[in-house]
């Protein structure tokens, strides 16, 4: 790995103190940031999970103390995202032997950064247009979903939910792909899901996800140890370094200002971001020719 | 006995022209005197690449003909891709797709090649191809290349992929002010050639070869190993993550904690 030490751990610090700010985990700005610092997809992105996983458990001790885990809730999920996460990780593990994990890699960042990038912009736009943005209703969230009606219904003391299994296995299954091709924790998908899929209060959720976010980056830490070897030790240590402190840092920085502008300023860096993946994917490349098929 | 004597001797006599034959140039002497400077070379967490330095003497009195040394990683699998256009019509809104793989069943990892002056002015393009003088006449073409596809092409992409990696370099003349390889022929015979191996080259068995070349045709070689190895921390992790995959990912996982934790504990609010 002859990238330099320091840069990458200038690059970390920078995404923790990012993600710090705004409150989000951040494996999906770093996993971008890696690419396009040159580091191969398939390490960027088994290597990335290292760092969540030291992020989410710096989290889960917090959240802990508060009490605002719904363990029950949080195992549910995890053996979906265990099922989720091993499917993952073989289907990384073909696509890089086909020599597609790039290209698949890039159009899911593209769908991605777009989307959550521009959500962020314009939550931000109305806010400064002095209009509240809508996400307030979730304090008066409905009584009911789909996932009070399925079958094999439990019941979750700490969320006060009386609710199907199915939900939860199903969201932690498709966050434990997805964490496992992207590199991400998947902790800005999972808390939305759990708010409108399956009613949970909002006290319980960050903590809860951190959870499901902990087992999942955990186990694909090692099933990518052994099925592609492309976890990384030593730019997973940098990583972890740079972004556990940058994260404190911003989380202080943060708490003086103003969140929604943050968010604005962060949307409209990861439409940027990627337009760049559009960019490389669409303009026609000098080199036609690559070597593939491994992790060069 | 007697008869028996004979049998193996006409074995003896009929067999050794055969395997002459099928030895790429075993009529040449094996008696070029060189060496190299390190034997082995060590590979630490800080590593950011060598040198590796060839010398000897060319053994002509007269000091007749021209001094190749090639330095060779090992022999792997490779696979070339060929990016492709989807939809590959006239549409505005088009995709670069990795496509058309064509797998060679070996290629050398890295390729190095020295010479005072063009190899082409030392040795004839058949001697090149046979004694693989050259990264592309020893890449060996494993699956079939797609229909429009040209596998000279595919060759050349790899040489060219590689050598923009650092991997294959070519060096026709004595080192440059300010770039330090190349091979550099002294009074009396005596050369010197060395090798910039670039960090991200494979950590295995290498073999420096020397070729001495007279009037397009090899006259004398030799052959000398190099190990380049991992050692201390940087060997125990590769060793770790090779060989007991699941406990490196275990001890990551461990690390990843700790590091969480420790964040956790330094940076507690009151």
């Amino acid at each position: 790995m002859p990238v330099a030490v320091l840069l990458i751990l200038l690059v970390s610090g920078a995404v923790g103190f990012v993600s710090g700010m705004v409150g989000v985990g951040g494996g999906f700005i770093m996993t971008p940031a890696l690419l396009f610092m040159g580091i191969p997809a398939p390490v960027a992105v088994a290597t990335g999970a290292s760092q969540i996983a030291a992020t989410s458990f710096s989290g889960i001790m917090t959240q802990t103390r508060r009490k605002a885990v719904d363990w029950r809730m949080g195992l549910l999920l995890s053996i979906g995202g265990v099922i989720g996460g091993s499917a993952g990780v073989a289907l990384f593990e073909r696509l890089l032997r086909l020599g597609q994990l790039d290209l698949i890699v890039s159009v899911l960042y593209l769908v991605l950064l777009s989307s959550v990038g521009l959500l962020m912009v314009r939550e931000s736009y109305r806010f400064w247009r002095g209009r509240p943005p809508k996400s307030v209703s979730i304090l008066r969230r409905p009584l009911k979903s789909i996932a009070h009606n399925l079958p094999f219904r439990l019941r979750f003391p700490r969320s006060g939910l009386y609710i199907s299994v199915l939900p939860p296995l199903g969201i932690g299954f498709g966050i434990g792909a997805l964490s496992a091709i992207m590199g991400i924790g998947g902790g800005f998908i999972l808390i939305p899901a759990m708010i409108y899929l399956l009613r949970m209060p909002t006290n319980v959720v960050i903590g809860t996800s951190q959870f499901q976010v902990l087992v999942i980056s955990s186990l694909i830490v090692v099933l990518q140890s052994v099925a592609t070897q492309t976890v990384d030790l030593v730019l997973a240590l940098l990583l972890m370094a740079g972004g556990v402190v940058g994260a404190q840092i911003g989380a202080r920085v943060g708490a003086g200002i103003k969140a929604e502008y943050v968010r604005g300023i962060l949307g409209a860096l990861l439409v940027a971001a990627s337009a760049k993946f559009l960019l490389d994917l669409v303009i026609p490349p000098e080199e036609v020719y690559l070597l593939g098929g491994g992790i060069g | 006995m007697r008869r028996m004597l004979a049998a193996l001797a006409f074995v003896l006599f009929a067999a050794a022209p055969a395997t002459a034959q099928q030895q790429p140039g075993s009529d040449v002497a094996e008696d070029l005197p060189a060496g190299v400077a390190e034997e082995q070379i060590t590979v630490s967490s800080t590593y950011g690449g060598s040198y590796i330095t060839v010398f000897g003497v060319n053994p002509d009195r007269r000091g007749r003909g021209d001094i190749v040394v090639v330095l060779r990683g090992p022999t792997e699998p490779a696979t070339v891709m060929r990016k492709r256009r989807v939809p590959d019509w006239q549409f505005p809104f088009g995709l670069w797709v990795n496509g058309d793989p064509v797998r060679f069943s070996e290629a050398p990892a890295f390729f190095a090649v020295l010479s005072n002056r063009p190899l082409r002015e030392i040795a004839s393009p058949e001697s090149i191809w046979r004694y693989q003088l050259d990264p592309a006449a020893s890449a060996q073409l494993a699956s079939a290349v797609p229909a429009g596809g040209d596998p000279s092409a595919y060759r050349a992409a790899l040489v060219r992929l590689r050598r923009d990696q650092g991997l294959y370099q070519w060096y026709s003349r004595p080192p440059q002010e300010g770039v330090r390889g190349g091979l550099t022929a002294y009074q009396g015979g005596l050369f010197r050639a060395v090798v910039r191996l670039p960090a991200n080259a494979p950590i295995a068995q290498y073999h420096a070869d020397t070729y001495l070349f007279r009037d397009g045709r090899l006259i004398s070689r030799q052959r000398i190993p190099i190990m380049i190895a991992r050692v201390g921390v940087e060997r125990t992790i590769h060793d770790l993550a090779t060989n007991v995959s699941w406990l490196y990912g275990i001890v990551t996982v461990l690390l990843a904690l700790l590091a969480g934790w420790g964040a956790a504990v330094i940076f507690r609010r009151p």
